[in-house]
């Protein structure tokens, strides 16, 4: 089989969230390592800690996304920094048996625990799981009907990095979706959400996953990541057409979609 | 029921291999078995695959010329 064109791993110019951990300035070059030990230590309680810190209602986000994919028979979706299989399951549970997932995360502690909940479910077909880089992925370029990214992008160490890379491994027509937190649109939610955010998570963290540190750096991440416009433009900035975002929970995240041309 | 635990490469579903390329160069990569391993020629780097999980991290991946002790040899 002939190679796609050869495009060069993207190297953009260092990126300016790569100079920060949560609000802690650190070498660029070890934001990753920093990025996948918060996950290494999350891991094992991150979908609990998820329903907790959400009260459930990152649920309610995902299932959006889901119907926003709308999976068909015979789709291909690429989920990056999906590790426990949330987004996977759901759209293989809604796509029935003829639709794959490919699971991709940097950490390979997060991809276990998605295998193991994928055997718990019974679902052994349509999934695999990589262990790879959302800025250097290791697939083939236009060759998947959707890619998707919950709350991983902010992770990540060069955003636009990422970007290009989603953008070369769809396949002209295909969907890109980003889940993601964002800016809380209410004035009055946004101070609620802050002391909540501050206080009550990295309590959270340290009862539930003996891991303070973590969840004080999910709090800060969440501050440093570009807003809802910011990220639109970022996105069009990768060459993606019609880039749109919606609030959910008056913004507390936001489902940013966009069509690759 | 077994898992893949005593056997890391076995399992790599030839679904996932048919998309995978090399992360760095974009490029064909090579399956070996016995190794447990995928290859980018191009690269010059060895992918472990870890209980069936393909490690595609270029920190994590072996130089070929760099350990001539296994079994990673060019294609034949």
């Amino acid at each position: 089989m002939a190679d796609q064109a050869q495009s060069t791993p993207p190297t953009a110019p260092e990126a300016p969230e790569a100079r920060w951990f949560g609000f802690r300035p650190v070498d660029p070059a070890t934001k990753a390592s920093l990025v996948r030990d918060v996950f290494d230590s999350v891991a094992g309680n991150y979908d609990l800690m998820n329903d907790l810190m959400s009260g459930g209602i990152h649920r309610a986000w995902k299932a959006y996304l889901i119907d926003r994919i709308a999976p068909r028979p015979g789709m291909m979706l690429l989920d990056v920094a999906g590790g426990t299989g949330d987004i996977a399951f759901r759209f293989l549970e809604r796509g029935g048996p003829t639709c794959h997932v490919h699971v991709c995360d940097i950490n390979e502690s997060m991809l276990r625990v998605g295998r193991d909940r994928a055997v718990d479910r019974g679902l052994l077909k349509g999934i695999d799981w990589t262990v790879g880089n959302a800025e250097t992925l290791p697939v083939q370029s236009r060759s998947v009907d959707v890619y998707t990214i919950a709350f991983g992008l902010r992770n990540v160490s060069r955003i636009d990095a990422a970007l290009a890379e989603a953008a070369r491994v769809l396949k002209p027509g295909g969907r890109f979706f980003c889940l993601e937190f964002s800016r809380v649109v209410l004035p009055v939610m946004r101070e609620i959400y802050d002391r909540y955010s501050f206080t009550v998570l990295p309590w959270l963290g340290q009862i539930i996953a003996g891991d303070r540190a973590a969840y004080q750096y999910l709090a800060e991440s969440i501050r440093q990541f570009p807003d809802q416009d910011s990220l639109v433009r970022r996105i069009e900035a990768a060459g993606f057409g019609q880039v749109r975002y919606r609030n959910l929970t008056s913004g507390v995240a936001a489902l940013h979609s966009a069509w690759r041309i | 029921m077994t898992d893949t635990k005593s056997d890391p490469g076995s399992n790599v579903d030839p679904k996932l291999l048919e998309i995978l390329v090399c992360p760095l160069t974009k490029g064909p990569l090579r399956y070996d078995p016995a190794a447990g391993e995928l290859i980018s020629d191009r690269a010059g780097l060895a992918y472990p695959i870890r209980d069936g999980i393909p490690i595609m991290l270029v920190d994590e991946a072996r130089p070929l010329d760099s350990d001539p002790i296994t079994d990673a040899l060019p294609p034949r």
